[in-house]
């Protein structure tokens, strides 16, 4: 690791206030030569977008948009796992033309092949989101030009807000209401890209973000923040001030402020996000609490925030309704989730986890025993309730039948079919291999015999002369596959009227010529003799 | 006291396996063992055993691990394999033993761990949340493949339907070796198979439900005879395998088990590609902590964004060596059940006489030689082509990386090889255009017999008997004798 090419290249991109493709160019260059700099790079741009005033996070966005076009590996995978945060982040900052100018870098992104490969520039998953993203915010986006308080506009204010409560947090680490500040802002702002609100507790929540707004405009024109990473030197144009004004002992002035702002996060955190909701309008429903969205759009970080997904699952299904070995291993699986914690922790706790973690017999036992039926021939469990027992039994009735033709092989010849080409393999439903479903091919044959009009016998599986003639006219029959079901059929045949059981076959053909011959007087009887039996 | 006959009047031998140990075996070719279990619960690499079932084994190591406090009873006897007792140079004796040193508490940790996951993606009503996408890598005979086989049928049995990759062209999984697969797996893996997988979808019956598998061309058993290939295939399959991710809500639930070849820091950027491709979430390192560091370090910035996690988990003991005669010999038992099925389902290929000239036959290329071949050019040559028309000649060199076309088919390049059916038809003017060829998944597979020079006939033996279809060939590197 050389840091000094990383401390020139973050100095370097502080340069890109304005659309400069030569800077963007150089920087390029520069990141395309440092392969092995890259995650020192990567983090550097994340940190410029997050950091950097509104106006700017789009140039540095083109800038990324072209080390991911220009170089590709490694930089475009670095990447990808963060471009909907990214993405979406600087949206939700910008003004409409910028907003333009966004979806269009996105729709190339959804063009474009990453570098010397196949894959697509980002991962598929997160272009998937960033896609969903924009359709759930145009209509916002249009409610605003009709006047009112968009939530959107009130996420971003927030947005806004929170890197200079963070970095007021780091700067003067003995005010303690700092860190709480910034949670009850976060999730004021989880809260409000989840819930949809009506237009008075907007006005609200609006009155008070203003007035923190001012409040911080003040304290910094009063109080230079002395940026802990430089780049902030270059702040939204309100507090461009701060550059200039002197340093100032930072532990006593912030203290005017405090009260405003202090009973603002006093109310939000102390009563809890929802009271605060309710106190603005009494009749509000209480239901604002960190739930699961059940339709809205919602960002990754919540789902991984929340605390227990699964409880909050089983308490959703009613558990009864499940069958009991579900109910087990639910339940199994919630002691399990407690000990890897939640999703954030998740990684870190896997590894001890897997490594010195001892299941618990009743755990070991969602494997066998809950699912107490055991088939007798191949091992395959089933569990022992209604359902289970009616698997079990077309599971037994399955094997019945594959035996009886494995044990006549002789006889009933079979071979390899085709592989699937991709498109079908994507859409297989592997349910169709099952021995649940019912024997669809049985079917297929009987529908296609009638439908396409082309008849043929198919050869009973004991019959061992495969050989046959005509009872018409005595040709010889050779025994052919036919390709749809790949079974051994006697082709253009048909059995012969009155005879269902065995090999007596007549052509198609000999047989309507023969029933033309003979339904000179009785038309039409020969058809309904036919469909009887084809 | 000749051994034959001793193998022939063995009586039967009973094995009792203490709960949490695992009974290790090592059957030759030349010997088939009948495995019985008696009471309590036994289970091959998460495949849980048939009580008072016989099970025919042959040329397998394995092991057989008792999962509850019950333990497990066993009994097997061993007789000569008739059909191989000339072919192998290996002494007929069964190895075997009982271990307590085993893996499978971590795997089943792991697997619970991974069904975690399934429920949360399970209960997202946006369905955007994938189950656990599992790339497994580790040295030869870390337990790799065992790993995968016992988190997809511990998967299973949990009734989540993972897909398995099989990324190893030395293993023929649900196919034959020298491909990539991708496999759908619902049910048991069916232990009595030539290496334990078991069958895919024939016309008729196989003894367990069969599998599904997705099936691209790589033609060498080995990654670094060509590695540009080996990508390419997989990140098609890779595509494919995301596709129906987001196609087939199963899946999506079940996630993804990624087996590798071995594979080491050497091979980062193969390892990248798989991780890319696959957009995989967890790696779990098999017996190499130097591995599970040097990738830490590797993806440090997708770990930090949670994006991806490294485990490790202990080598797999239960194999210990296997001499490449048993491999090769596992390979080419797995052809012939391709072709002619095993003892329990047999299947009737199809034994046909083509004309060459009618069929356009490529060959897979070596790396290797490709790039030696370049440098034979005179540099000015290479040089006057770039400047003039840089598309067309762009495009031909890229199938040329890949594959080459077969001008003089022969006896010498072509008998006795495995050879590709491709999906792409014969063209009327004979011109293949090279991204059809390379985005053509694999139709099935044909046996080169033999090849009549003078009368530019060749006689091939196809899988099935359905209609043979005229479409492009590509011989592979993999050569088999009936």
């Amino acid at each position: 690791m050389d840091p000094t090419i990383i401390k020139d290249y973050e100095l370097t991109l502080r340069e890109l206030t304005f659309n400069s493709k030569s800077i963007i160019d150089v920087l390029t260059t520069i990141a395309d030569e440092n392969k092995l700099e890259a995650q020192g790079i990567v983090r550097a741009i994340t940190e410029r977008i997050t950091k950097c005033i509104p106006e700017q996070k789009l140039y540095t966005l083109y800038l990324l948009d072209s080390i991911c076009k220009v170089v590709g590996l490694p930089y475009h995978t670095m990447f990808g796992n963060e471009i909907f945060r990214i993405f979406t982040e600087i949206y939700l900052l910008v003004n409409d033309q910028t907003r333009a100018k966004l979806v269009k870098l996105f729709e190339t992104w959804k063009i474009l092949k990453a570098k010397n490969s196949t894959l697509p520039l980002f991962p598929e998953d997160q272009l998937e989101k960033i896609g969903n993203f924009l359709r759930q915010a145009k209509p916002r986006v249009a409610e605003s030009l009709q006047g009112g308080i968009v939530q959107l506009s009130l996420v971003a204010d927030i947005s806004s807000l929170l890197p200079i409560m963070e970095q007021r947090g780091h700067s003067d680490p003995s005010d303690a209401s700092i860190p709480q500040k910034i949670s009850a802002l976060r999730e004021l702002k989880l809260i409000l890209l989840l819930q949809q609100f009506g237009q008075p507790e907007l006005a609200g929540i609006q009155a008070r973000l203003t007035q923190m707004k001012t409040q911080i405009a003040q304290d910094s024109q009063a109080n230079a923040i002395v940026p802990s990473n430089a780049n902030n030197s270059e702040s939204t144009p309100k507090f461009t001030s701060s550059q200039s004004a002197p340093a100032k002992s930072e532990a006593t002035a912030p203290e005017p402020a405090k009260p405003v702002a202090t009973v603002l996060f006093q109310n939000l955190i102390s009563s809890g996000l929802v009271k605060v909701d309710q106190s603005l309008k009494k009749d509000s429903k209480p239901e604002y609490e960190l739930v699961l969205p059940k339709h809205k759009y919602s960002p990754q970080s919540f789902n991984t925030s929340s605390a227990s997904i699964l409880s909050n699952m089983i308490q959703d299904a009613n558990m009864s309704q499940l069958p009991q070995h579900e109910q087990i291993k639910y339940k199994e699986l919630l002691k399990l989730e407690r000990k890897l914690g939640t999703v954030e922790s998740f990684s870190s706790n896997l590894q001890n986890f897997i490594l010195n973690n001892t299941l618990d017999a009743s755990t070991v036992q969602v494997l066998y025993e809950t699912k107490s039926l055991k088939c007798s021939q191949c091992g395959k469990r089933f569990p022992s309730d209604d359902r289970g027992t009616a698997m079990k039994k077309l599971h037994l009735d399955w094997h019945f039948r594959i035996n009886k033709r494995l044990s006549n092989h002789k006889t009933n010849v079979q071979s390899r079919s085709w592989y699937l080409d991709t498109a079908q393999w994507v859409q297989f439903q592997e349910n169709e291999l099952s021995e649940f479903e019912p024997s669809t091919v049985k079917k297929d044959v009987n529908t296609r015999a009638t439908s396409t009009e082309v008849a043929f016998v198919v050869i009973p599986s004991d019959e061992t002369n495969m050989n046959n003639v005509c009872a018409i006219c005595r040709e010889h029959i050779k025994p052919s596959i036919n390709p749809a079901t790949e079974e051994w059929v006697w082709n253009e045949c048909m059995l012969a009227p009155g005879n269902n059981s065995g090999r007596k076959i007549v052509h198609v053909s000999c047989f309507e010529e023969a029933n033309r011959k003979r339904g000179a007087e009785n038309d039409g009887n020969g058809r309904v003799k036919r469909e009887r039996f084809a | 006291m000749s051994v034959p006959s001793y193998l022939d009047q063995n009586a039967p031998t009973e094995i009792s396996i203490p709960h949490g140990a695992e009974w290790r075996f090592e059957v030759p070719y030349k010997t088939i063992m009948t495995l019985t279990v008696k009471d309590g619960v036994g289970e091959i690499f998460g495949t849980e055993l048939p009580n008072d079932v016989a099970l025919r084994l042959t040329g397998r190591k394995g092991a057989v691990y008792a999962p509850l406090s019950s333990g497990c009873r066993l009994q097997f006897e061993t007789h000569p394999n008739r059909d191989n007792i000339n072919t192998s140079n290996e002494d007929e004796l069964v190895h075997q033993y009982v271990s307590t040193d085993t893996v499978v508490p971590q795997l089943a940790n792991l697997s619970f761990a991974l069904e975690v996951v399934r429920l949360q993606a399970a209960a997202d009503r946006l369905r955007q949340k994938t189950g656990p996408k599992v790339l497994i890598v580790g040295n030869s005979l870390a337990g790799k493949t065992a790993a995968a086989k016992t988190l997809v049928s511990y998967a299973a049995k949990m009734e989540r339907v993972p897909v398995l990759v099989n990324l190893d062209p030395k293993e023929g999984v649900f196919s034959l070796p020298g491909l990539l697969t991708a496999t759908a797996v619902r049910d048991f893996l069916d232990v009595e198979s030539v290496n334990g997988w078991g069958g895919s979808p024939t016309t008729g019956a196989t003894p367990h439900i069969p599998k599904q598998p997705l099936v691209r061309s790589y033609g060498f058993v080995g990654v670094s005879e060509n590695v540009e290939l080996y990508k390419y295939q997989l990140e098609q399959l890779g595509r494919a395998t995301l596709a129906r991710l987001k196609d087939d809500d199963d899946a999506r639930v079940g996630g993804l088990v990624v087996d590798t070849p071995p594979l080491t820091m050497k091979d980062i950027d193969v390892i990248e590609t798989i991780v890319l491709s696959f957009s995989i979430d967890l790696i779990v390192v098999a017996g190499n902590d130097r591995l599970v560091v040097d990738l830490g370090r590797k993806f440090e910035l997708q770990i930090s964004q949670n994006a991806l996690a490294v485990v490790k988990i202990s080598r797999c003991n239960a194999v210990t060596e296997i001499e490449e005669s048993f491999v090769r010999k596992c390979q080419e038992d797995t052809i012939r059940e391709y072709f002619n099925g095993n003892f329990r389902t047999r299947l009737s290929p199809l034994k046909f006489d083509v004309d060459m000239k009618t069929y356009v036959i490529y060959k897979v290329a070596r790396l290797l030689d490709y790039t030696s071949q370049m440098a034979f050019l005179p540099s000015g040559d290479s040089y006057t082509a770039d400047v003039e028309g840089e598309e067309a000649p762009q495009k031909e060199e890229s199938l040329e990386k890949y594959f080459v076309k077969l001008d003089d088919p022969n006896s010498s390049n072509l008998e006795n090889s495995i050879i590709v059916i491709t999906l792409v038809p014969v063209p009327a003017n004979g011109v293949v255009l090279p991204l059809e060829l390379l985005d053509s998944s694999v139709l099935g597979y044909a046996h080169v017999l033999k090849v009549d020079d003078a009368k530019q006939k060749m006689s091939m033996l196809f899988p099935s008997s359905n209609n043979i279809p005229r479409h492009v060939l590509i011989a592979t590197d993999i050569g088999y004798m009936e």
